[in-house]
């Protein structure tokens, strides 16, 4: 090989990928509106990503798989989870881990809301389907809307029980499985078990769902109706 | 043995501060990684959480690796102008402005001062300081180049690879407010850097230094170092796209960035064969054992860390489950050491027994120092890929849930730490050997003598 030619390698190569790289970048720009539904990007969500940043969240937790590995991936912890699932975790993170912590810190209620319209926006991202094993809680969300002629169902989803619960094959595997729940305990230990885990079982890791009166009722019914 | 361009002197002060942090990372890396092993307290985390430890062991790689890079530089380029720098002053100047910078990050992240971004956490105003520094830097490599008028491809890939990294860091400034593009220019800065920006930087370092201990003619290395650039930046400017499968970009990305990645491994392997050509075309003796071994290990180590371990998850097919797991950290330890440490390295002990003024010096610890990082570093990435396949089989395959799989991989976490305190160790030796090079005994010294 000459000089000549090892300097037109050079040159073709670095062109090539140059021009191939920056046309398709403009096209991510025009297509990302639709993907990444830029007509939802509220100044909320923003001010909820600034959250996000402000207490170095991406250091211990991937969002979009980026970040640091230390703690579970937060692209789609709205659908696992739910608005007050997220909450819960983010004031009381010492009721929600064993032996791997999540540090304290003085989130505001404002910026806790903020931060959940943030990862509710997130959740929505039409990335592939990923990650793969958050695909089913787009599917327990939706059958948990669709039995939503029952409440219950709705605050099953909301209060974030499906994080390590799971009814019909779907949700997480920290807690014992619920879809039979109702012929194993009656309805006034369930009632019990979601005012105080840890007074009927003093061995329990489950957090107090922090329900009221009425919700708790309503949650119990539901789960002692699954037989 | 004396500096031909005393000017080069300004390399040494570069190299000991890059070394000191060398050593800080690696002691912030085993207390990083303690923390998958073992159960820290409460209080503890409270007080210095994990993000914390992560972003100054992240945030040291960097600094020390382009300190060392800037370092190498100065002493390079009077020797390739053949002409003093354009001024040594504003080299010191340029290293007293970064590591002001590079401390008070460090201690601002203690206090929670942070950007939030990882890798680039370093907040704003001290951006500004970063951009100041490296503009001192291209300006005296540049006005040096320039007064000589003696233009090499070498100086060319040097310089254009400098030009290159400083203006990806730009990408890093705005406030992003969709999280999509966010990612999608951090890649500019990250990627374009390290499968860019460092490779010219490195190429160039690696072609000067191989002209220098072999002997063989400018116009070969020069000639295969544009093929190797060419092909770097064909295969590394497009295979950006693998970094974006998942983060809400066009579904093209998906075949772009899997076969521009994929070809990837090439440039490096050109790299590990050119280097192995020169070695033995090479005339006369080979002055220095240490430094031919550092070389022979950089590119082999080069094409298992970036090469191999790049290519097992680059594939959309296998990086939907391989993705943000472990498999990801494994490849980022051996393709950073192999391609950057080993780099560095090679280039100080290259540097630093001329800057003594030593014409052969006793290689002893450094040899064992090279052996012991090295089977440090591997034994360490396997213990990271082990856990990667765990993970990626029992919460991406599986489905179970991301602690039930971390407490599979705790074992493996548990090697990690042993490998990296192994590492530690390895890494004081090395820095004290360099710090402290004695003369080679008498009999080494004629053997070793062209």
């Amino acid at each position: 090989m000459s000089g000549r030619t090892a300097r037109l390698i050079f040159y073709l190569g670095t062109l090539t990928s140059l021009v191939l790289f920056l046309g398709l970048t403009a096209d991510t720009h025009r297509q990302i509106v639709a993907l990444t539904h830029v007509d939802q990007l509220s100044d909320t969500v923003v001010a909820g990503k600034r959250v996000w940043h402000k207490y170095n969240c991406n250091d211990c937790h991937t969002i979009l798989g980026f970040g640091s590995y230390y703690a579970p991936d937060l692209t789609k912890v709205y659908w696992r989870r739910g608005a007050d699932g997220i909450k819960a975790v983010v004031r009381n993170p010492e009721k929600f881990t064993t032996w791997r912590k999540m540090p304290r810190q003085n989130v505001s209620d404002q910026e806790l809301d903020q931060l959940v319209s943030f990862l509710k926006w997130t959740s929505d991202i039409e990335n592939n389907d990923w990650p793969p094993q958050d695909r089913k809680f787009r599917g327990a969300a939706g059958r948990a809307v669709a039995l939503g002629v029952s409440p219950g169902a709705v605050l099953f989803r909301e209060k974030g029980c499906f994080a390590c619960h799971s009814l019909y094959g779907t949700g997480g595997d920290a807690g014992p499985e619920l879809t039979r729940v109702g012929s194993r305990l009656p309805y006034e230990r369930i009632e019990r078990v979601l005012a105080d885990p840890v007074a009927v079982n003093p061995e329990a890791t489950m957090p107090p769902p922090g329900l009221s009166p009425e919700e708790r009722n309503t949650l119990a019914q539901f789960l002692a109706e699954l037989k | 043995m004396s500096l031909a361009y005393p000017s080069q002197r300004v390399a040494y002060p570069y190299f000991v501060v890059a070394l000191l942090l060398f050593v800080l990372q690696v002691t912030m890396g085993v207390w990083v990684g303690l923390h998958y092993a073992v159960t820290m307290p409460q209080w503890l985390v409270d007080l210095f959480p994990f993000s914390t430890a992560r972003a100054m062991h992240t945030n040291l790689l960097v600094l020390w690796l382009l300190l060392g890079f800037m370092g190498s530089t100065y002493f390079m380029v009077p020797d390739e102008t053949e002409r003093e720098l354009y001024s040594p002053m504003l080299a010191y100047v340029q290293l007293a402005l970064l590591v002001a910078t590079g401390v008070t990050a460090l201690v601002g992240f203690l206090f929670g001062w942070t950007k939030g971004k990882p890798l680039l956490e370093i907040p704003f105003p001290l951006d500004w300081m970063i951009v100041v520094g490296a503009l001192i830097f291209l300006f005296n490599v540049g006005m040096t180049m320039l007064r000589a008028r003696r233009w090499t491809a070498t100086q060319g890939s040097l310089l254009g690879g400098l030009v290159f990294l400083a203006g990806m860091y730009l990408f890093n400034l705005p406030f992003y407010r969709n999280l999509s593009l966010d990612w999608y220019y951090w890649w500019w800065v990250i990627h374009l850097w390290v499968e860019g920006a460092w490779e010219l930087v490195a190429a160039a370092l690696t072609a000067w230094l191989l002209m220098k201990i072999t002997g063989v003619p400018r116009e070969l290395v020069e000639k295969w170092l544009y093929v190797e650039l060419g092909l770097f930046l064909f295969t590394g400017i497009a295979g950006t796209g693998h970094h974006y499968y998942w983060i809400g970009a066009p579904k093209y990305w998906l075949w772009v960035g899997g076969i521009f990645s994929a070809l990837e491994p090439l440039p490096i392997l050109l790299m590990l064969v050119d280097a192995a050509h020169y070695i033995r075309e090479r005339r006369g003796r080979l002055n220095g054992r240490l430094v031919f071994t550092l070389a022979v290990g950089m590119a082999i180590l080069h094409v298992i860390g970036a090469g191999v371990w790049g290519f097992a998850h680059t594939l959309p097919q296998i990086n939907y489950y391989t993705h943000g797991s472990q498999v990801t950290v494994a490849h980022g330890h051996i393709a950073f050491f192999g391609a950057y440490v080993m780099l560095n390295l090679m280039f100080f002990y290259y540097a630093v027994p001329q800057l003594k003024g030593m014409a052969a010096y006793d290689e002893r610890r450094g040899n064992v120092a090279f052996w012991w990082l090295t089977v440090s570093m591997s034994g360490m990435t396997l213990a990271f890929s082990v856990a990667g396949v765990l993970q990626s089989y029992i919460e991406r395959v599986m489905g179970l849930g991301y602690m039930t799989a971390q407490a599979q991989m705790r074992f493996w976490f548990g090697v990690v730490v042993f490998f990296g305190l192994s590492l530690l160790g390895g890494a004081i030796l090395a820095v004290l050997d360099l710090l402290t090079l004695r003369p080679a005994p008498a009999e080494a010294k004629t053997a070793g003598s062209v």
